[in-house]
């Protein structure tokens, strides 16, 4: 009896380590969220969205204190201005991305079939500007972080919905992000998922670790800590400028903002926050 | 010549044990390996043991790995504490904890001056 | 027979071993530092086609920037201070090329979903 339950769950390991490679986005998604509803069983879906702070009642209240009167407000506006100030030749961003800009923010990231690559809303800023002769933003923050604040906060209220195309090269950039979160790198040796994954709700020092699920819905986000840094109170950065800082606090070297390695990792980690509410952008730390 | 030889060594061997003396001497006085060690668990750029760990006399510390407490009772081989210390990731692949040897994010001499202090807690 | 053979083709190789490590000239502190330095390029170009490439090693934004700091020191004739430089780069370009190796198969399923 003992040598067959020792057989069925040798079997069961083997299974389960060569099905956890192969298995569908939809199958990721599904674990991915089941396991953080086990493991914050008080915690609504949607409440994730607020990181950390959904986690720790002390710091949830200084949060709300500071959501009251933002400190992004300012430049969401000029996101907005932006958004309003036609080009050179007269056109503007209405002419890329539509007359409506709360319809934006949900189309992104999105897999391109014809160049066969994530493209992601800060990638199409950009992409517009030079298609309209207009010089490009640089990457991690300022004009192009207003802007897709801006996307977002008008975006407020609706789900990301990230579609991953049953094609194998979208696969193959899914399957690349998803290694990239997993992976230990740097010299202190850490995975994305070990501080987000495996140890959400616990203290790193002062910080509390936010959970992978729900991280997302508030980016481009305004921190206080790059606010300090920033000579005119402006702490907007991109995702991609956060993932930098994340690889360089563990040692590893950060990628470039918007280079493949980011944005297939984007792809995977914005996907796995599928259906829960954009509130971009949020105020962290 | 032979014993001339042997009585050379003999006092050349000597002036250096006195000479070892004397530094590690000055080195106690400044600091002794506890203290060192506690300077260098403490520190943010070198062991940052504060970051996950509990220590008595720290502040603003994490809760992501066991507060070093007892540590003689847990690791009464001070070797094997010093070898968690070195690469944790051997015990176990997917610890947080980073290899502090094997990745050389401290020296050999830093590592063994941790481990006095942790071991003394 | 056989083991006769085995030991005195272990001991050719032993002696062919010891021949090759004994250079003829002693090697320049010059030509150790460029010795090193094409080692250390190309173990730092296998870590980044891995994309296990570590912080320190030539990051522009990194304070240590262990490579291009090897370089300046061999520029300025301090072939000395540019190979403990390279020795540490090399070591991190190693270390991180064979974490990237081990962690080929990382996934979910490590982390119990």
């Amino acid at each position: 009896m003992r040598k067959i339950a020792t057989l069925l769950l040798s079997a069961g390991l083997v299974a389960s380590a060569t099905t956890a490679i192969a298995s569908s986005p939809k199958e990721d998604l599904e674990k991915f969220r089941a396991y953080f509803e086990q493991k914050f069983p008080g915690l609504q879906l949607d409440d994730f969205g607020n990181g950390a702070y959904a986690l720790d009642a002390d710091k949830r209240m200084q949060w709300e204190a500071m959501e009251e009167f933002p400190p992004y407000d300012e430049f969401v506006d000029k996101g907005r201005e932006i958004w309003e100030k036609p080009f050179k030749n007269g056109k503007s961003f209405a002419d890329c991305f539509g007359k409506d800009p709360s319809k934006v923010r949900v189309r992104y990231p999105h897999w391109d079939a014809k160049t066969k690559q994530v493209v992601t809303l800060e990638g199409d800023i950009n992409k517009c500007l030079k298609e309209n002769g207009e010089k490009p933003f640089k990457w991690k923050k300022g004009p192009i972080a207003w802007l897709s604040a801006f996307f977002g906060y008008e975006a407020r209220g609706q789900k990301i919905n990230v579609v991953i195309p049953d094609d194998p090269d979208a696969i193959k950039a899914y399957e690349h992000g998803k290694h990239f979160f997993y992976a230990k790198r740097g010299q202190l040796n850490m995975a994305c998922a070990d501080c987000h994954v495996k140890y959400p709700g616990h203290f790193i020092r002062g910080n509390l670790l936010s959970p992978a699920l729900g991280q997302v819905t508030h980016f481009p986000v305004y921190r206080a800590k790059w606010a300090k840094k920033s000579k005119d109170g402006d702490g907007l950065g991109t995702l991609h400028r956060r993932y930098g800082g994340c690889n360089k606090q563990v040692r590893a070297r950060p990628f470039k903002a918007q280079s493949k390695v980011y944005r297939d990792l984007e792809f995977f980690h914005q996907y796995m926050s599928n259906g829960l509410t954009i509130n971009a952008p949020g105020y962290r730390e | 010549m032979r014993r001339s030889n042997h009585r050379f060594s003999g006092t050349v061997g000597s002036l250096l044990l006195v000479a070892g003396m004397v530094i590690t001497g000055q080195a106690a006085a400044a600091e002794d390996p506890i203290s060192a060690g506690k300077k260098l668990a403490f520190d943010r750029k070198k062991g940052n043991c504060l970051a996950c760990h509990h220590i008595e006399g720290g502040t603003l510390m994490g809760n992501i790995a066991p507060p070093l407490v007892a540590m003689k009772h847990r690791f009464p081989d001070k070797a094997k504490l010093r070898e968690q210390i070195w690469d944790a990731t051997k015990n176990n692949p997917r610890s947080i904890m980073p290899p502090f040897g094997k990745h050389r994010i401290l020296s050999e001499k830093e590592i063994d001056l941790v481990t006095e202090f942790i071991y003394s807690l | 027979m056989m083991k006769k053979t085995i030991i005195s083709v272990g001991l050719a190789l032993l002696i062919a071993g010891c021949s090759a490590s004994q250079p003829e000239k002693p090697m320049s502190l010059k030509e150790q530092y460029e010795a090193a330095l094409a080692r250390t390029q190309a173990a730092v170009e296998k870590a980044a086609s891995m994309e296990g490439e570590w912080r320190d090693i030539r990051w522009k934004k990194s304070k240590k920037r262990y490579l291009p700091k090897a370089i300046e020191a061999a520029k300025a004739g301090d072939y000395e201070k540019a190979l403990k430089l390279l020795s540490i780069a090399e070591f991190q370009a190693e270390m991180g090329y064979k974490q990237a190796m081990a962690e080929k198969n990382a996934g979910p399923h490590l982390y119990g979903l």
